[in-house]
């Protein structure tokens, strides 16, 4: 089969799979700059409100001072090693692809490249990431033997795999520090890539303390676009909203990334979130330029395409979002059924409290204090060979009684 | 939650297993990890003379892995990553290495990962299943774990052999790489670019895990493929399934055949299956006869493989 006969079908069946989505996105797949091209599709500046629906493209809204206009949705393109799904995307109008020079060693640098070369440079958007190696990822600060040059030789061998002489956005990786943010020999490293071409724009991400480092990409006026975590259920979202309000305002670009938010509710990945719901909950903020979900099926892409038309938060996405109390997922309601059949007499219901305190709470040390005011045998639920327990809540009990008494084998002091 | 162990919990460790030899062949495990996972792993970094561990090891675990590699997280997840334990030694000269431990579910779920980042046609390293390595970097998988060895400075001395070797031979699991691999032909392989993929394979949800090998046919790239399925039924399953989401016309799927689809995403694929097997052919461009034959034979080989449980 031809390439271009395989094209054709990818994009019937999105048309297919998409109610016609794609079909409307690749008349308006094309990245410029605003100034420089009328836009085709509705562009939402930052803090105005979303667009009437029913438009002729999917919404897009401008990435701050590089005046790109971006979809709403693009792809982080880390999980994928199928050069035909990120076709697929692109011919679907999610034509803003993010990746990292660190992505799978490489190879995810490398599996675009055996794309890009062959399209219209602007008709994509391709952001990567440099990781230094002189940043300690424990306390988010770099070595003072750090070199801005290696940013650039990082690079130089992004571009190779990437098969282009230049990338429209590049971010210095995973920040978490403000005085990291500020160092002078990585802003002088991040100017001359992008005076020398290298680069349109430089940004900074953030996954991590993203308060602090938005608003030292705004203090350092050298930024262009900060891409950080930001869902719904982060406990400090409110806080990050607001720093990305500030961003914005100071004209920087923002993208927000983990929009997925962990994808399940629950640990043993049996409760998944809504997808869509997530995602438009952190477009329903009119700072946020564009999310970068990533996704690995066809199924997926088709579910963030009819995102990228209809981005508006409705009600049913509010109330899918509440979550199904942390509810049936890990709040054990002390019926005690469990206590009779368990032949090693385990305090059940307390345990499965401790998990709780550690997996829904994620506050360990409340966890462990609870597992040692209990009077349990060294390794619990190792010695049966079938657990007869069957939980009213349909919790896995024996599973879940084996990944929290391991927190008993943790120094107190270490648990941070 | 971010879990450090002093320099005097892994030393301890590390005295204990001393006395234990480590297992070296013990079979791929799929079973839920023991209480106390990290005392036992990090019983696997080994004291190395004229060498101070710089920083005590640290763990990171599926919630929190992203601190520690950001978005690079989420491939790891999906090969079922379990529990990172990370330390830095450092020697009289301030040469830095970094030992990275990441502990997956089982063998095939390691390998996997280990070859989503081994670059095609790398050089191998001859240390647990097998590695590679370039100037100040060298990465191996054993077992269920998978091991990224840094260095900073020092670099006309290179170290990190010395370590890989010394910390392969303190962990568990096998040192054969996924016995399905060999069943793939010889001819035309492309060589060290198999890989193993974890879930969604081709971009389809119900395709599972898949080992995929490049060949070079009469100058075309053609990738083949196989996966196991838990029983025939499932594996029928697989064929319905991929039959109706290329528009194939619906027809009974027997207990083996043959079928050429037209993959939405992928364009013609060929599929083969038989008992718990499916096997293929994908990126296929317009083959001349000669070379059309030439990847038949290589079907007819794989399912035959297959089919046996042998090369």
């Amino acid at each position: 089969m031809s390439k271009s006969k395989t094209k054709f079908e990818r994009r019937d069946f999105l048309k297919l799979g998409g109610a016609g989505l794609a079909a409307s996105a690749l008349s308006a797949g094309c990245a410029t700059v605003a100034a420089e091209r009328k836009p085709q599709a509705p562009v939402v500046q930052a803090s105005a409100p979303e667009p009437a629906a029913k438009t002729a493209g999917p919404p897009r809204r401008i990435l701050g001072r590089t005046g790109l206009e971006v979809p709403v949705v693009s792809m982080g393109v880390m999980n994928a090693d199928n050069p035909n799904l990120v076709r697929a995307a692109l011919d679907g109008g999610v034509f803003l692809l993010d990746t990292a020079h660190v992505y799978q060693d490489g190879r995810n640098e490398e599996m675009l490249g055996t794309i890009l070369p062959g399209r219209k440079r602007d008709s994509f958007v391709l952001c990567t990431k440099v990781l230094l190696s002189t940043l300690d990822r424990k306390t988010g600060l770099f070595a003072p033997e750090t070199r801005g040059e290696e940013i650039e030789e990082k690079l130089a061998i992004s571009l190779k795999r990437l098969g282009l002489d230049h990338v429209d956005i590049l971010y210095l990786h995973c920040q978490s520090q403000r005085e990291s943010v500020l160092l002078e020999p990585v802003l002088r490293g991040l100017e001359k890539v992008k005076k020398a071409g290298m680069t349109r724009f430089v940004g900074v991400s953030t996954h991590k303390n993203e308060p602090e480092v938005l608003r030292a990409a705004v203090e350092a006026k050298l930024y262009d676009v900060v891409l950080s975590s930001y869902n719904f259920r982060q406990d400090h979202h409110l806080e990050v909203q607001k720093a990305i309000g500030e961003a914005s305002a100071a004209g920087l670009g923002v993208v927000a990334m983990k929009t997925q938010a962990g994808v399940f509710w629950d640990k043993e990945k049996t409760n998944p979130i809504n997808m869509k719901s997530a995602l438009r909950w952190a477009l329903r903020d009119p700072n946020v330029h564009t999310a970068i979900p990533g996704f690995t099926t066809l199924e997926q892409l088709q579910s963030d395409l009819e995102v990228l038309h209809s981005p508006a938060l409705s009600p049913e996405d509010k109330l899918s979002l509440e979550e199904p109390q942390k509810v049936a997922g890990l709040y054990c309601q002390g019926c005690e059924q469990c206590l009779t059949p368990c032949a090693e007499h385990l305090p059940i219901p307390e345990l499965m409290r401790s998990y709780m305190y550690g997996h829904a709470y994620r506050n360990r040390e409340a966890a462990q204090s609870l597992l040692l005011a209990l009077d349990l045998p060294p390794s619990p639920c190792t010695d049966c060979l079938t657990c007869p327990v069957v939980c009213a809540k349909g919790f896995d009990v024996r599973e879940r009684i084996r990944d929290i008494v391991r927190l008993r084998d943790v120094p107190r002091k270490f648990i941070i | 939650m971010t879990m450090t162990f002093t320099l005097s919990v892994l030393l301890l460790a590390v005295s204990t297993s001393a006395t234990k030899a480590p297992e070296t062949k013990a079979p791929a495990t799929t079973k839920p990890r023991a209480p106390g996972a990290s005392v036992v792993m990090s019983s696997w970094f080994p004291q190395v003379e004229g060498w101070k561990v710089s920083a005590a090891p640290t763990q990171y675990t599926p919630d929190n892995l992203f601190e520690y590699i950001d978005g690079g997280a989420d491939a790891f997840l999906q090969f079922d990553f379990e529990e990172l334990l990370t330390a830095s030694y450092v020697n009289a000269q301030r040469v830095e290495v970094t030992v990275d431990l990441y502990h997956h579910r089982d063998a095939a779920r390691a390998f996997g990962m280990y070859t989503q980042e081994r670059p095609a046609g790398s050089t191998p390293v001859p240390v647990g299943i097998e590695g590679y390595a370039g100037s100040d970097h060298l990465e191996f998988v054993a077992g269920p774990v998978y091991v990224k060895l840094a260095q900073a400075g020092g670099k006309e001395t290179p170290f990190l052999r010395m370590f890989a070797d010394n910390i392969a031979a303190r962990l568990p699991g096998t040192r054969e790489a996924p016995a399905v691999l060999k069943c793939f032909p010889d001819r035309g392989k492309r060589p060290r670019a198999e890989k193993l993929t974890a879930r969604d394979f081709l971009g389809h949800a119900f395709l599972h895990d898949a080992a995929v090998v490049p060949y070079q046919i009469d100058g075309a790239k053609v990738r083949l493929f196989a996966i196991e399925g838990k029983d025939e039924s499932d594996a029928r399953t697989m064929v319905q399934r991929y039959s109706a989401a290329a528009k194939s016309p619906a027809a009974p799927i027997e207990k083996a055949g043959s079928a050429a689809l037209k993959d939405p995403l992928n364009g013609e694929v060929m599929l083969r299956w038989d008992g718990r097997w499916l096997w293929g052919a994908v990126d296929q461009p317009t083959l001349r006869p000669q070379a059309l034959q030439a990847l038949q034979v290589l079907l007819d080989s794989l399912g035959k493989n297959l089919r046996s449980g042998r090369p």
